[in-house]
């Protein structure tokens, strides 16, 4: 029964070739593009769940209530970690975790490696697999060190490293090392990414600030024991805290700070693991944002749902044209279940096949999507229980639909009607109608998202930064020698080339430069009886004029000399309260009061999406530069760019030169922000192109379903134009609908995605209108096609068909 | 006797008001009769056939087939009553285009649930008995009117009906191909299969042993 079922669906695919051939290149290429989309969203969301204790790690982070509101951060003192784990019950084990790279050095080799600078249990905490020698060394002796097959590689030559010796470079001195383990290869869906684990004790940081609980610069993670609940962990740190931040919560008090809602001043909170990915701190708390995988996810969603709206409507139409064998069947005995089983069978049968050809795409397409969108993706992340049960059970859900319903149909019109076969084509469709304004709003929906998208980021891109972003270049002084000395020869390499401006430093970097770090100092100190917090920036005497930061009040740094004082930004003067920012003097290292000799415009030195902070500069010989800035001239910038390069790899011959200009800076601090537009552009044009299929499919049935009152018409008298304008009107009708839908839920969705950015774009009518105004002009070339063939013909023709 | 209406009606509501289909229907037929119905076009003929063939209901009346009360019958039980008894063959013939000959005759048995092994030797029977084993790879629409017209019959007879309900038979045919079908009729008939026939040719009509008259939904004659 079953081959009967098979063969006759197999003989009718074949019959109508252009109407199967659309139906399967649709449905392959939207399985397609929804695998590859769903597998970038599903390796996102798995970041970090690879860890064995996953359940019960946590990253520490604070949340400290101020006059201005609670601020939230995960940076702890060195002595915290410790104390936490003997002063509150409840910790398993705990690990501090510094990010910080460091230059290795191996015979002739001199490699700058991402290291993480953690406690002894984290091997213990972490999943990373040893896949040489053994991390219990690790775990007693400072002196060794665990790292990736690829830093070993690069530095030893060799992946099978255990036992080698090195030298790191620390705090200005080399110290030996020995590798007593070598890991697998990392996962790419983890935070805690590092080609060498160095112990915490010996990072430089750590005997200064041994026992100081002001200098926060590590993360913490814990993990807690089995029967502890992250509410009751919570609860008990309290203790902890008015033990040792007794004099932050006074001050905080004392200022007139809020207490939050459970009463307290300062808390400590824990973080899953698995949420690190995704949490920003900005707005003063920990903020859990997976808005990116679900909107991929969603487009993939959208996607198959417009795949399948078509396979619905082109087989539902396609089945009218059945009725007569299905009355046929009945007459001769088959059962309305039976009817029921063969239909199912039949759309199984292209929806799988498609399915196959969708995945077999994905497969093929895989590497490209891969580099083009960055992500880890891999097809096991979808071989998960869950997205097998949900996949399997759309195929069902959505087969049973197209094959159920001539089966439905059937049991409404009864054998003799459908013997007649003509019911299908009178009377209104309203699934069809209803199913296809679903889909031209999705398309509207995705075409308006993906505007919107790229027009925030051309806002960013373009945006005046309030400095230089075009004409400098910026990369890491990350070599051997000290910092000032290297700046200092650095001038000296460059002088005298016309095309170089400027050369200045900076202890952090604008944007994200090519070795993808970015960091930020804050701090807070008494002014006047209140606390004020600033970001604070070492610099350079140079600084200012090299990126073109505008002046507003005041001198800028003139040499070394004026190393005593400071400058500000005007947001820093509005947070310090001062009518006469020149006459303040700060105080904030503790050592001696500090006058402001100038302030400098608002510019915005972090990412777009946060607003202007106040910010501080300073001059000091005992706080390193990290970043040098070299301003060109404009010209062949390239030939700079490479001045620029030639010079550094003559100061530090060994260290990798990863300079960049800074607008391309810029633009790697929206990256996700471009991934996530590219992958929403391509989704819609794969959208746009679906709608279209279903759309000529849909003109072509209606089409043939109207030959001969096109006939009749066209006898009596009327013209190309009305009748091609009658038979697209109820299609541009249907567009109209989904564009009625589709705007405030786009508009909706987009304005919560643009509060995500403190510089934002506004959201303009104009975008839904250039969406919609796309979305109907596809649609009357795709319906237009058939529509004036059909009323061009000769009515003799159309006539003689009935 | 192979089944008996008692006054059966039918109608359909148009614009408030009844307009009768069938009108007070009483019929008797014996196994082995040959009956031909005629009357002019909407008189209700194959609207009898089709309540005889239990593919249409009806509003009111009896209908008793073997002994089974058809009227008081479930759907799922007329169905396999009509699937076990009764054969159809219709005007526009109504083969599956995208069948073959062969895989037409076959789709009544696999609707029975008879096995493979039988099925084949019942499909291979009935291509002999009407000489198309040679078209039994064709397609329907690779063969001429009469012919569709035979597979149309040979499909009725394959699961070994006691009646055959034929619409208008010869309706699609030319004279020679309509006589064909006729006398093939005849034959089955004197085979001892019951024929009810629907037909407007009078020539065609005398085939039968009885002939019915309707008139607007009622029996005027027979």
């Amino acid at each position: 029964m079953l081959k009967s079922y098979l063969k006759i669906g197999w003989r009718n695919l074949l019959k109508d070739k252009t109407f199967t051939a659309l139906n399967i290149i649709g449905l392959s290429m939207a399985f397609g593009a929804a695998i590859l989309l769903s597998m970038a969203a599903f390796f996102d969301l798995s970041f970090d769940n690879f860890h064995e204790n996953g359940g019960h790690l946590f990253q520490v982070y604070t949340e400290q209530q101020y006059v201005e509101g609670p601020e939230a951060g995960t940076s702890q003192p060195t002595p915290f970690a410790h104390a936490l784990k003997d002063e509150v019950p409840g910790v398993e084990r705990i690990s501090r975790v510094l990010e910080d790279g460091v230059l290795a050095l191996h015979g002739e080799n001199e490699i700058g490696i991402d290291a993480l600078w953690v406690d002894s249990d984290f091997f213990e905490m972490f999943t990373f697999p040893v896949e040489k020698g053994s991390t219990d060394s690790f775990s007693q002796d400072l002196g060794t060190v665990v790292i990736t097959p690829q830093a070993a590689s690069k530095l030893f030559g060799t992946e099978d490293a255990v036992g080698e010796t090195f030298r790191l470079l620390i705090g200005g001195e080399e110290k030996p090392f020995t590798v007593s383990a070598v890991t697998e290869t990392q996962p790419q869906n983890t935070s805690l990414g590092f080609e060498m684990a160095i112990r915490f004790e010996n990072n430089p940081e750590y005997l200064s600030t041994k026992e100081q609980w002001n200098a926060q610069y590590h993360e913490v993670y814990v993990q807690l024991q089995k029967a502890v609940s992250v509410a009751q962990f919570e609860r008990n740190t309290q203790a902890f805290i008015t033990q040792h931040y007794q004099e932050v919560i006074d001050r905080a008090k004392r200022d007139g700070a809020q207490a939050d809602a459970d009463g307290y001043f300062r808390s400590i909170k824990l973080l899953p693991i698995s949420d690190i990915h995704f949490t920003n701190f900005k707005r003063g708390f920990a903020n859990v944002v997976r808005t990116y995988p679900y909107f991929i996810l969603g487009i993939a969603f959208l996607i198959i749902f417009i795949a399948s709206v078509n396979f619905i409507n082109m087989n539902m139409a396609k089945s009218a044209s059945r009725l007569k064998e299905i009355g046929m069947r009945k007459a001769l005995g088959a059962r309305t279940q039976q009817l029921f089983y063969q239909f199912w069978s039949e759309s199984f049968l292209i929806f799988t096949g498609a399915l196959v050809i969708g995945i077999a795409l994905s497969v093929s397409l895989l590497g490209s999507f891969k580099s083009i969108y960055r992500t880890g993706a891999t097809l096991e992340v979808l071989l998960t229980p869950m997205t097998l049960v949900g996949g399997i059970f759309l195929v069902l859900v959505i087969t049973v639909l197209v094959g159920g319903y001539p089966a439905i149909l059937l049991s409404r019109f009864g054998t003799v009607q459908s013997l007649q076969g003509k019911l299908l084509t009178n009377g209104k469709n309203h699934v069809r109608n209803i199913l296809m304004i679903l889909q031209f709003s999705m398309a509207i929906l995705l075409i308006s998202g993906t505007l919107v998208f790229i027009g925030q980021i051309d806002y960013m891109r373009n945006k005046d930064l309030g400095y230089d972003k075009e004409q400098v270049i910026s990369f890491p002084m990350n070599g051997k020698k000290d910092s000032y000395a290297a700046l200092g020869l650095l001038r000296q390499e460059l002088k005298g080339q016309p095309t170089i401006i400027n050369v200045s430093a900076a202890d952090s970097n604008l944007g994200t430069g090519r070795d993808g770090s970015q960091s930020s100092s804050a701090i807070g100190f008494d002014y006047k009886g209140r606390i004020v917090g600033t970001n604070f920036l070492v610099v350079d005497h140079q600084y200012i004029q090299t990126l073109g930061i505008q002046m507003v009040q005041g001198r800028s740094f003139e040499s070394w000399a004026d190393s005593t004082g400071v400058l500000i930004n005007e947001t820093m003067v509005k947070a310090l309260q001062e009518k006469d920012p020149l006459s303040a003097q700060l105080d904030i290292t503790g050592e001696f009061p500090s006058p402001v000799l100038g302030v400098v415009k608002d510019y915005h030195f972090q990412d777009l999406d946060r607003t202007i902070q106040p910010l501080t500069f300073f001059m000091s010989h005992d706080l390193a530069l990290t970043y040098a800035y070299v301003k060109v001239a404009p010209g062949d910038m390239a030939k700079s760019f490479d001045l620029v390069a030639e010079a550094w790899s003559k100061i530090e011959p060994n260290a990798e030169f990863l300079g960049s200009y800074l607008d391309e800076n810029m633009d790697r601090t929206f990256r996700r922000e471009k991934e996530t537009a590219s992958l929403i552009a391509s989704g819609s044009v794969i959208a746009i192109v679906l709608s279209c299929i279903g759309l000529f499919a849909m003109s072509m049935l209606v089409v043939t379903q109207r030959t001969k009152e096109i006939g009749i018409r066209k006898v009596v008298g009327a013209k190309v134009g009305t009748i091609a304008l009658m038979l697209t009107k109820d299609f541009l009708k249907l567009v109209l609908y989904g564009f009625l839908i589709a705007t405030p839920i786009a508009w909706w969705f987009l304005k919560q995605w643009l509060d995500n950015y403190a510089n934002r774009i506004s959201i303009h009518p104009g975008f839904f209108m250039a969406a919609g105004a796309l979305v109907l002009l596809i649609a009357i070339l795709t319906v237009g096609y058939k529509t004036i063939k059909a009323a061009t013909q000769n009515p003799v023709k159309s006539l003689r068909t009935e | 006797m192979l089944l008996q209406l008692n006054n059966i009606f039918k109608w359909v509501q148009q614009g408030g008001k009844r307009v009768f289909l069938l009108k007070d229907i009483n019929l008797q037929v014996e196994e082995g009769e040959f009956i031909s119905v005629m009357g002019p076009s909407g008189s209700g003929k194959s609207t009898l056939l089709n309540v005889l063939g239990m593919l249409d209901g009806f509003d009111e009346g009896e209908y008793h087939f073997m002994d089974e009360s058809v009227h008081s019958l479930k759907e799922k039980h007329r169905a396999e009553l009509y699937k076990q008894y009764i054969g159809f063959v219709f005007q526009a013939y109504h083969l599956i285009d995208e069948l073959t000959v062969y895989e037409n005759l076959e789709m009544p048995l696999l609707y029975k649930k008879i096995k493979g092994s039988e099925r084949k030797a019942l499909v291979a029977d009935m291509l002999d008995r009407f000489s198309i084993v040679g078209k039994k790879d064709l397609f329907p629409t690779q063969l001429s009117g009469g012919q569709q017209q035979l597979v149309g019959v040979a499909r009725a007879l394959i699961t070994k009906p006691k009646l055959i309900l034929a619409d208008e038979p010869t309706g699609n045919l030319n004279s020679k191909q309509g006589e064909e079908i006729m006398e093939l009729f005849k034959k089955l008939n004197q085979d001892g299969v019951t024929i009810i026939q629907v037909t407007h040719s009078e020539k065609n009509a005398e085939y039968g042993s009885r002939i019915i008259h309707l008139l607007d939904g009622r029996k005027v004659e027979g």
